[in-house]
Formats: C-alpha cells, structure tokens, sequence
C-alpha cells in the first residue's frame, strides 16, 4: 500500500518550473550560451497552474538549494489565471519554508513574456546570487 | 462540513521529534473537501516534514496514505495491521479521525496534523464560515434560518445587543451582526412578532454541557 | 415598593432622578472606590458599580459597591452574562441581597475581546432579557432559574437595564426596551446621547409603545473631557453616536473640560424636555469630580436626602470616622464648658478682687475711725487726768470745793460716758461694715462654690477679715478690762466665722463642728447659735441626697431594676451594704459603718460579713475618727497601679533568689526567698490620674454581680466571688473579694515535674498531707488543691479506694479550704470523688472537676453534701452556660458552682481562654446573665509546668529555668486574673508568692 521515498537525491542545484508555452528553451540551449550554471534542472509544465506545493518541496527535498516558477505573464496566461494559481502556491510554500525555518527567498514566481530566453536567464543567475547569499541549505 | 485547518509545522514537528517512521494519514471526507487533509495536502505536509527533519539533520521516512474517511470503522480495518510498521501515525482528518483511530487501534501512537475548527460553509475556494455550533437545540424555525448560538459573539437569544452598527458586530466590522440580518428577514416575512417575545433562557445540555453526547436510532442498530 | 432602595423612590416620588457610574479599580485598592463615592455623595441618588466595564478585569461590582454603601451612597450593582453562569450569578444575587444592595442593572456585558483577556471564554449562559426574567422570577416567584422554590429572604432588587437609542436596527431598539420591560426591568439607563434629535425620536416610539408608563428612562450623558476623547468615541465606541456640533464645539473651546462640562448640562437641560425621561445617567468614569459640578450646573441640586440607609457593613475606617467625629463633638463640647467655666472663674476672680479692694477700704475707713476714737478716748483720759488733778486740789482746798467737784466730776461722768459710747458706736458700725462686707462675700461664695480657686481666695479673705479688727482695733474698755475675755471672744467669732464659710461650702458637718465649738466656749453668742441651726438644717438636707448619691441608703434600697429578681437585687445590696460598711469601717466612721452593717442584717438578717462587721463596728475595731472639717484622703487607691515597672522589678528579686538557690543535686526544703517585696500601690484616684476627665466619660457600671461561693468550713474558709465590677475596676464597682491561690499538690509523686518546681516539694512528695502542711506552713497557703493524678486510667490507674483514702487523710490533716481534683477521666472521677465522700461524710470540699460526662452522678453527691463543685467545660461560653443551667436543673444552686472554662498557659492558648473568660464575664455582669454569675477556678499550674518552656534547662539564650517557668506561671495567672478568675490553682511558691503580691497591689 506504501512506498518509502528514497531520501538520496541527485543533486540538481536550481530546479525550474516552466510553462510550456512560455519558452521552448532546453536546458542545453541555455548551457550552450555559457549562461546557466552546471546544476540546472528544468521541469516543463503545461501550465504553471498545474504546480503543486508539494512539487516545490519535492524539489527541495530532491537536493535543489533554490527553485522557482516561469510563468506567463498575468494577461498572457493560456488557461487565464495558471500563473496567478502557481504564484499563490509559490506564496503558500514560502509560508512553508519560512514555518521549517527555510528562507522563503529559496524559492520564488517569475513572470516570462512568452518565448523571451533572456528573462528565464536572469532569473536563474537571480536565484543564484540567492544562493550564494543564503548559503547551502543541504549539508550534503 | 466540519473544518479544520493544519497546525503549524513547527508544532507537528515538535510532536514527531522521536518519531523516525511516520505515517501521514489523509481522509477523503470533509478535511479533502476544505483541503486541509486530502491526498494533496497529505503529499506536501509529508514533504515539508521530511524538508524539515533533513534539514534538522534528522532525516525521517515518511509514507502517505488517504482513507475516504477516517470516522467509520470498515475504512479504518487495514490500519490495526498496516499502522504497527510506523513509530507514529499523523492524521490529518478532523478531530473524529484521530480520536476514532485511538478508539479503534489501541497499539498505534495516533497524532493530530489538524486544527478541527468548526462547523462551516464554503463560501468561495478558500474560504469557510462558521454556521451551526451543533448545540443540540435548533431555533432556525425562529430565527429565520440564521444561527444566533453560532453566529453571534455572545450567542443572544433576545435580539442585537447595543454594539450592534451597521449591521456588523461590535467585535469586529467584518463580522456581520447575524441578529441585524434576522432582525431584517422577520420583518422582511411579517414575522417580526417573533422579535417581540422573550425567547426563555437555554437548556445547555445538548449542546455538550450536560456531558459526552450520543445519538442512536434504534431501526439501524445490529 | 419593590426593594425600597432610594433610587425607586426618587422616581417613584416623580422627581428627575441622577444616577452616577463608578468605575471600580483594576487593583485591590480600597481607598479609590471610597473616594470616588465620596466625592458622589450627595449629588447623585445611586451609582451605577460597573461589573468589569468592556470586559477589563476589575474589583467585582458587588465588592466596591459594599464600598460604597458603608460610604453612605447607594449602589446600583451592575451584572453582566460575560462572566458568570445562573449559578454564578444567582449566587452572587443573594449575596448581594444579604448585604443591602438594592438596585441591579441587568447587562449582557461587553465582549471580551475588547479586554484584556481576549483568550477568555464568554459564559454568556444568558443574555440580559433572561437575566432580568431570571432574578425577577427570584423575586416575584420566589423561584430559583430551575423552579426550585426560594424558602425565605428572596432577593429584592429595584431591576434596571440598558438601552441603546443609536445602536442598529434604530426600529427595533423601542421593541428591545419593551422586552426588558416585560422581563423585569423598571428603570432603563441609555447609551451616552449626543445626538438628542436621534434620542427624541427614540423617546418618541418609546411613547408610542407605551413603555414611559412603564418605565423609568434614565438618559445617558457623559461630559466628553477633549476632543481627542470624543473622537475617539466617534470612531471606536460601537453604537455611540457623537455629533459633529460637539466636536466643533470642544475644538473651539478655550478650556476643553470646561466645554464637556457645559454640553453635557446642556444634554441634560434638552432630554430633561423631552417626555418620558425619569432622569439622567451621568457617567464620567474617571472624572467623577465634574458631576457635582454638572447636576448643580443642571439646576439638579440639591439631591433628596435618602430616607432610610444603612449599610449592612460599615467599613472599619467609616466607623472610625463616626467614632472621631463623635469624639471630636464631645471634645469641642467639653472645650466650650472649660472655656465658660475659665471665664465664669476669671469673672468671680475680679469680683473678689473688687470686694477685697471695697472691704480694704472699708477697713481702713474704720481703722481710722478707730484712730480718732483713739484719740477722743486720750483726749478724755487727759481730761479725766486733769479734773483728777483738779478735784485733789479742790479736796485739799475750801468747802466750796465739794460742789465743784460734785458737779466737775458730774460733767467729767457725761462727758466720758458719751466719749466712751461714741468709740464703741465706732466699733460697733465698723464690725456691722465687716459683716456686710462677709455677707457680700458669703453671696458670691454661694454663687461660686464650685470654683476651687475663688473659694479658696475667699476663705482666706473671710479669715483675715474675722481676725483683723481684733488685732488692730482693740477697744479701750474692753482691753482695759478683761484681756482673756477678749481672745475668748475673738476665738469664737473666729470659730462662727469659719463655721458659716464651711457651711458655704456645703460642708455642713464642718459647720456644725465649728460652731458647736464656738458655743462650747461661749454658750450664748447668738450668732454660732444661729449658725449651728442652720448648719443642723442643712446637713439634714444635704446628708440623705449625700447618701442616696452613694453606696449606702439609709432607708430601704432602691427599687429593683428591671431585669433582676427582687431577690437578687437584695442579695446585691446586702454585698453592697456589706462592703460600704467595711469601707467606712476602715476609714474608722464606726457610725457609719454600723448603720450599713445593721441595713445589710435588716435585708439579710443571717449574713455572715455584716454580723461580723457590726461585731468588729461596736467594738470599735476603728482607726481614731479624723477631724470632719479635713478633706478625706483616700486611704486606698481606688485603680491598681499601672503594674508595668513594678512586675518588672521584682523578677529581678526572683533571680538573684534563683541563683542563690541550692544545687541541683540537693533536695532540701527551700523556704528562703519566697516572699516577694509589696508592690507600690497608686494613691491617686483615677479620676486624678486621668487628668480631670469627668468620671462619666471611663466608668461603667455593672448591673449585675458574682455570687459568692464559699470553700471549707470555720476560719480558714474563704468566700470567693462577690464582685459587681469587671476585674479590678474598682474605681467603678465593688470587689468586695480579692482573688485566691491554692497550691496545687498531688496525691503521688509527679513524673515529669522539672527540678526548678519538685526541688521545692521533693522532701513530701511521698505524703500528701505533708505535702499540704508544708504549704500551709512553710508558703502560707489559703487554700489546696488536691489533684488525684494516680487514678487516671491511662497512668497509674491506682484504685479509687487507695486515692480516697489519701485524700481523706489531707482533708483530714488540714484546716484550710480543699479542692479535689480528679484525674479528668469522667467514669473513674465519679467513683473516686463518691468515695471520698464517702468517707468524710459532709465535711466541706470541694470536688471537681464536674464535666457534661458525669455531672449527674457527681452533682447528686454533691447536692446530698452542700458541697461545691467545680463545673469544667471545654473553652466555650455556652458550653460552660449549659453546664451550670444542666447542675441547677439537678437541683444545685449555683452558690455552690465554680466554673471551669478550661484554660491553657500563656503561649498556649490563653487568649482562647481569656476571650471566653471574659465574654463569660462580661454577659454575668453587664447581661444580668445568671447562670454565668459564678466565680471561676483557674488550674494553671499543671498546664505551666507541662510546657516545653519550663522544661528546657537554663541556657544563655533561654535564660534561667527557675526564673523563666516562675515567671511564666506568674503571667499565666496575672492573664487569668484579669480576664476575671477568682481562684488560681498554682504550684511554685515563687510564682504564687509575686501573684499574691500583684493581687495585694491591685486590690
């Protein structure tokens, strides 16, 4: 009836949430550009409104040391309102954290015009510096 | 429904700070539908809590599970057996569940994720109020289907108490005043005779004061 | 009338009724609630206690409106649903209405989230149109909220409650009051109106509904202290309305307050217009100063005195404050008497000084009258000389010369005759000038008897006066002829004279003395006759209203005083008569004691005393009769002496008497340094001690008596009792007895007695009748109490034959009264005690100790011997009343009873004991309560000796064994001497030697 998770987790240091629509970049395409660090792991979704807070913690507990949702942009959302859902579930979780003791900065909503690369960029080097100024949230 | 809402993680896990294989228990029944104890909010409490015990340094196995109830005894038959494998159980259906569990599996350490709140609607997603106080001795015939036990500060029997502005309470100006509302309704339906007469003071025994309460029906008793 | 409280019936009166609001303090502060109220009284007809006002936690309503009821202001107990359930509050409803609060204003109460206690839970059980239905239910049907009936004392409360004219929806507040109406209530105090527009048409459906027939509507004002406050009001007050007009008006004030203050009187001045308002609700909580100032600006002043008020409880500082106030009165009084008696004295001082200067002058007048009488009296001696001469001359000359010396010494005899009688009309008209100037002086002297200080001017002068004219102006004739006559007569006038300023004294004894003094040397001088007739007159007048004033009556006894029986009242005066006689016997005025004793024998023909004192009266057994005229010096104080530093020295004796003492391994027989030196006595009455304070304002009389209870039989008996005074309040009653030791001895060897106390008895500890003779003859001891300690049951439990037999032998080798003290186990007390008296037939002891347990069969024994008996109860002045009234209903008087209140030594209880002595004491003399009219026995030193304290061993921090169990057996019985006992049962001689040495300088 159960299944014990694995708490060993490849280490993915930043983890994206994207939309589907709002960018096709791969994860290649942007290392290729020397812009994205080595640890990046993006997760497409077809909608940010699909996110689940407990997809968020996931992340965290999978070993990312900062996570962070693309969404569309408010008026561009396929579904209307997918972004605005993934923003209050960002929200929600950053509660979460902050109740763990977690900085609530280790994960944040972005808003991406559809199909620009460059905000995703400045994003991730965003939550870099994030992580660089927070420190390692996992000892391992 | 009943509402609950969950406790703060900090609290649950404090009550799980000896606990190194856990259950977290959801229920499809009410707490599912004011998502406060559903398959979703069992997945992301598990989450956190394993974030939490990782990150303390104290890494947890954690399993999810969801019954469609916790408050009737067949849902509950696998976990005499099933429960034994965890150091503790974390319910997260309302206060029924977890004292239904205790009742029910005496060898399993049961533990509340939830707030068990009130007896309420769902007035928009999110967003629950108060209706019923289940006191045990209805006067929505007199009321014009407005709680006053439940719905007023001081739960009145007579009418709006002096603070009574607008038609909000004097607690707060969120909150309606219920005895403004049916002050309105009875007038609205001529029944403002009503208004008129002193309700007796209450009999505060069904509604919990007279001891532990128990309803049976005779016709479905095996 | 529904509860009478003033508040119902200034409204019912239909004059415009204020009410006023007291916050009580958030501490436990008394003096805020009584200061506030103070500051309320009398402008306001009730206030309003708030009951935690917006759920803060406070002092509770009922409390401070106590507070404010013993402050002489009536409370209007408010009661809130918030806090308390129907058992709280009804409860907390009889309390209130045991304790005389009238009012109640029947609230929901605020919620508590406006409090400081947001995480309380509200009761609410009911809200306020239930809880009026309720408490009215409680009053009108007698009923509890349950149904179960209220027996007796209902709680009656003038019921009250709030309307809110701005609160929501407006059309259904006149509908709310119509409600509490009908649930009880009969005065509704509003919210705070500002906007009289809005409460006018309130009042308007309130008329319409009819409830202003109902109900009294008091209108809620409050005086808004500064903008800020009423904004505030405004904003955050839910369902106060303040208007815009006020907050212009406050902000265009130069003095904020004084502005609240001027529109709320103009609130009141407008809703006062408005029909169906009773009065006005002023609540300035925490400015409660602005409300006298806002009803009198009001035109609402004076407010009616309240008609009947009396709080149930009066604060100890409110009776203080009555007490004060009264003393102060009293003071006042008594320096308004001293400043008129000052002046009267002053005034008498300058009249006498008038007179002295009018007599001195008179006197010189005569004097020189004298001088000239002198001088005629010499110029007719020369003359006399001169015819002598002439006539030898005309003797020894021719015949012719027998007609001239006829006719020369014919005119020579005219001559002198008138010479002569001139001098003595001078001397006669300058005595009647002294006499009128005594007469003026006699007049004020009657005019200022009681003026010590002119009187004494006077008499001084009156004697001067008397002897003067007899020293300076001696007639030539008279000293001429009989010098011994002459100072016969001046001593008699001199005596006269005395004896009418004494007879102007009132004194008419020493008047009559000095008269019959005067007439014994001269028999015929009118004036000391006449004088002696009138002192006879006056002493036959002053001497019965002398007599009726004091303690002796002379003809029958004053009718018997309601409450006594006649027989008792006779029993008293007998007591009375008996000890006037002895007093007087003492003073040496045999007659007078005669004349008591004999009235004493004519009520009471076989009293004992008075035989006795007649006896000892006609015998003479009196010291020599002092002169009348001396002033009486009291030959005994008539207040012990304030003990302080005498009690204080003579432990000194006792402890240098302790070291002296023999070691501890020795047991001889220590006689030396017993004896205790006399205490000083006080010479001074009170009444000159107390500094002049009149004698009515410390004395208080008792109406009732002790009897008197006699012990052993011959000359060594001894009466005890006969007091009808507290314990040695002799300045204001008779003791006619002093208070008794008996040693305490026992009827086998003490176990457990520490050295210090055996070491004086060891050598007869074997043999009780040693025992007892060595404390008569060695210590001087009056009386024995034997304690039959070997029979208790749960010690020796020696047979009760042998403890019998011993004890017969003690009453039979002593003569002094005995006391038989059984082991206190009632069963084996009552089989010893017969025994005994079994064995000694009718002799005269007195056995004890008589409890509820046995006193049956002992009191019959006793009943059938006349013995007394002691009657023990356990430290209760019913307990001990019951037991007497239980013995006389057996059919022994109360003659024979010696009561037992059970006692404890000091530190161990003797104030339980000493209260109820007193109380006991107390209701005998004061109460004329009979069955308590018995003499108490204290046995204390068995309860000393057993207390730790007398049995550790000297040490430096401790001090002295000796000389601390002494001392600690001494203050135990000094205690119980002054809480009334009459007999002490004692043990060490030392501590009976220092109490019978108190009791000497006491009584």
């Amino acid at each position: 009836m159960s299944r014990l998770k694995n708490n060993s987790c490849q280490v993915g240091k930043i983890v994206v949430f994207c939309c589907n629509y709002t960018t096709s970049v791969s994860t290649d395409t942007l290392r290729e550009a020397g812009l994205i660090p080595e640890n990046l792991d993006v997760k497409k979704l077809p909608c940010t409104g699909r996110i689940e807070v407990s997809a968020l913690l996931d992340a965290f507990e999978q070993g990312a040391e900062a996570v962070f949702v693309a969404g569309c942009r408010s008026d561009e959302c396929h579904n209307l309102s997918g972004s605005r859902r993934a923003e209050k579930r960002v929200g929600y979780t950053k509660r979460l954290l902050e109740e763990l003791d977690i900085d609530p900065d280790r994960v944040e909503m972005f808003f991406v015009h559809r199909g620009e690369t460059q905000p995703i960029v400045d994003a991730v080097r965003e939550m870099t510096t994030r992580i660089a100024k927070l420190g390692q949230l996992h000892s391992i | 429904m009943i509402i609950a809402e969950q406790k703060p993680l900090d609290e649950i896990l404090e009550m799980i700070s000896g606990v190194e294989r856990l259950l977290v228990l959801g229920c499809r029944g009410c707490v599912a539908v004011c998502s406060a104890g559903g398959d979703k909010e069992v997945g992301a409490l598990a989450s956190a809590l394993r974030l939490g015990r990782k990150k303390a340094g104290k890494p947890i196995e954690i399993d999810e599970e969801t019954y469609v109830r916790q408050c009737d005894p067949e849902y509950l038959e696998p976990l005499e057996e099933d429960g034994k494998r965890y150091d503790a159980v974390l319910s997260m259906a309302c206060g029924v569940g977890v004292n239904f569990i205790a009742d029910r599996c005496p060898g399993i350490n049961v533990l509340p994720a939830l707030n068990t709140t009130f007896y309420g609607a769902n007035l928009s997603s999110g967003e629950w109020a108060e209706m019923c106080a289940g006191c045990g001795a209805c006067v929505l015939h007199l009321t014009g289907g407005l709680c006053p036990v439940a719905r007023c500060a001081k739960s009145l029997s007579n009418g709006p108490c002096g603070g009574s502005v607008g038609g909000r309470c004097e607690i707060n100006k969120d909150v309606p005043c219920i005895w403004h509302q049916i002050c309105e309704k009875l007038t609205s339906r001529k029944q403002h005779q009503l208004l008129r007469e002193i309700v007796p003071i209450r009999d505060w025994r069904p509604s919990g004061h007279g001891g532990p309460r128990r309803r049976i029906r005779e016709d479905l008793l095996p | 009338m529904i509860s009478g409280s003033n508040l119902e019936q200034v409204l019912i009166s239909g004059e415009f009724a204020v009410t006023g609001e007291l916050g009580p303090p958030q501490n436990g502060n008394f003096d805020v609630v009584r200061d506030k109220a103070r500051i309320l009284r009398g402008h306001v007809d009730a206030v309003n206690i708030t009951d935690c006002q917006t759920a803060i936690v406070r002092m509770s309503s009922l409390a401070a409106g106590l507070i404010v009821l013993a402050e002489g202001v009536e409370p209007v107990m408010q009661m809130t649903c918030r806090d308390r359930n129907r058992i709280g509050i009804q409860s907390d409803i009889l309390g209130a209405s045991a304790l005389g609060i009238k009012n109640l204003l029947c609230l929901t109460g605020d919620h508590q989230k406006f409090g400081n206690h947001p995480q309380a839970k509200g009761v609410f059980d009911m809200d306020s149109i239930q809880l009026l239905d309720m408490v009215k239910a409680m009053r009108d049907d007698k009923k509890f909220q349950c149904g179960d009936e209220i027996k007796s004392h209902e709680p009656r409360f003038f019921l009250g409650a709030a309307a809110n004219p701005f609160a929501d929806p407006f059309k259904y507040r006149p509908i709310r009051v119509a409600k509490k109406v009908k649930a009880g209530a009969s005065f509704i105090q509003t919210q705070i109106i500002y906007n009289v527009e809005k409460f006018a048409r309130f009042m308007e459906i309130v008329r319409d509904l009819g409830l202003n027939e109902k109900v009294y509507i008091l209108a809620g004002v409050t005086p808004p202290k500064s903008v800020g406050m009423a904004r505030y009001m405004k904003k955050f007050v839910p369902g106060l309305d303040v208007t815009d007009e006020v907050i212009e008006r406050l902000k265009g004030a130069k003095d904020p307050k004084e502005e609240g203050i001027s529109i709320c009187v103009d609130i009141i001045k407008q809703v006062r217009e408005i029909p169906g308002v009773a009065g006005v609700h002023i609540m300035a909580i925490e400015w409660e100063q602005a409300v006298p100032e806002i009803v009198s600006l009001a035109g609402l002043s004076p407010r009616p005195m309240p008609k009947t008020f009396e709080p149930r409880l009066r604060s100890s500082e409110a009776i203080d404050l009555i007490v004060s106030k009264a003393m102060k009165d009293a003071k006042a009084e008594a320096e308004k008497a001293l400043e008129q008696a000052k002046a009267e004295a002053q005034a008498s001082r300058d009249l006498v000084l008038k007179e002295k200067g009018k007599i001195s002058s008179e006197v010189s007048n005569l004097k020189r009258r004298v001088e000239e009488a002198k001088a005629i009296a010499v110029r007719k001696e020369s003359e006399i000389g001169r015819l002598t001469r002439e006539l030898a001359k005309n003797r020894a000359g021719q015949g012719h010369v027998r007609t001239v010396r006829r006719s020369a010494s014919g005119d020579a005899g005219k001559t002198l005759s008138s010479h002569d009688s001139s001098a003595l009309i001078s001397l006669r008209s300058g005595l009647e000038a002294l006499r009128k100037g005594l007469g003026i002086n006699e007049d004020q002297l009657e005019a200022l008897k009681r003026l010590f200080e002119a009187e004494s001017l006077l008499s001084s002068g009156a004697d001067e006066r008397v002897t003067a004219p007899f020293d300076r102006s001696p007639a030539p004739g008279e000293r001429l002829e009989k010098p011994e006559a002459e100072s016969r007569h001046r001593e008699v006038v001199s005596l006269a004279a005395k004896g009418n300023v004494l007879l102007h004294k009132n004194d008419a004894a020493g008047a009559i003395d000095a008269f019959e003094r005067a007439l014994a040397i001269e028999p015929e001088d009118k004036k000391a006759r006449e004088g002696l007739k009138k002192a006879k007159e006056a002493f036959e007048i002053a001497e019965p209203s002398e007599e009726a004033a004091g303690p002796v009556v002379p003809e029958g006894i004053p009718p018997c005083p309601e409450g006594l029986s006649p027989e008792d009242w006779q029993r008293k005066w007998v007591i009375r008569l008996v000890a006037t006689g002895n007093v007087h016997l003492h003073k040496g005025e045999v007659d007078k004691a005669l004349n008591a004793f004999k009235l004493a024998l004519e009520l009471q023909p076989d009293d004992k005393r008075a035989k006795t004192g007649l006896l000892k009266a006609d015998s003479g057994e009196a010291a020599p009769v002092p002169a009348p005229a001396e002033p009486e010096v009291p030959e005994r104080a008539e207040v012990p002496s304030a003990p302080g530093p005498e009690i204080a020295k003579v432990p000194e004796g006792v402890k240098t008497e302790a070291k002296k003492g023999p070691p501890v391994t020795v047991a001889p027989t220590v006689t030396e340094g017993i004896s205790v030196p006399e205490l000083p006595k006080e010479t001074r009455t009170l009444f000159e001690r107390a500094d002049s304070i009149q004698e009515n304002l410390f004395t208080e009389s008792c109406t009732g008596a002790i009897r008197e209870v006699c012990l052993g039989e011959g000359e060594k008996a001894v009466t005890l009792g006969g007091a009808s005074t507290l314990p040695f309040h002799i300045f204001e009653g008779d003791m006619p007895r002093a208070p008794q030791v008996a040693f305490g001895i026992l009827d086998s060897e003490p176990e457990d007695w520490p050295d210090v106390l055996s070491r004086y008895y060891s050598d007869v500890f074997s043999d009780p009748v040693a025992w007892a003779r060595k404390c008569i003859d060695h210590y001087g001891a009056k009386a024995i109490c034997l304690s039959l300690v070997s029979t208790d049951p749960n010690g020796m439990n020696r047979p009760s034959s042998e403890a019998a037999g011993k004890a017969r032998s003690v009453i039979e080798g002593i003569d002094v009264p005995l006391i038989l003290w059984g082991c206190g186990n009632a069963e084996k007390d009552t089989e010893t005690l017969r025994e005994v008296t079994g064995l000694v037939g009718n002799r005269k002891v007195c056995m004890g100790p008589l409890s509820d347990a046995n006193y049956r069969s002992l009191g019959a024994t006793a009943m059938a011997f006349h013995l007394p008996v002691v009657a023990s109860s356990p430290i209760d002045v019913n307990l001990a009343k019951q037991l007497n009234i239980l013995l006389e209903n057996l059919g022994l008087s109360l003659d024979q009873i010696l009561m037992d209140p059970s006692i404890g030594a000091i530190g161990y209880g003797i104030e339980y004991s000493y209260s109820v002595m007193e109380r006991i004491r107390l209701a005998a003399l004061t109460q004329q309560d009979e069955k308590l009219q018995v003499p108490f026995i204290c046995n204390l030193g068995r309860e000393v000796w057993k207390t730790k304290e007398c049995r550790l061993p000297s040490d430096a921090h401790m001090g002295d064994q000796e000389r601390r169990g002494v001392l600690m057996e001494a203050i135990t019985a000094s205690t119980l001497l002054l809480a009334g006992g009459e007999l002490m049962v004692m043990t060490h001689p030392k501590a009976i030697a220092l109490t019978e040495a108190l009791i000497k300088g006491m009584v």
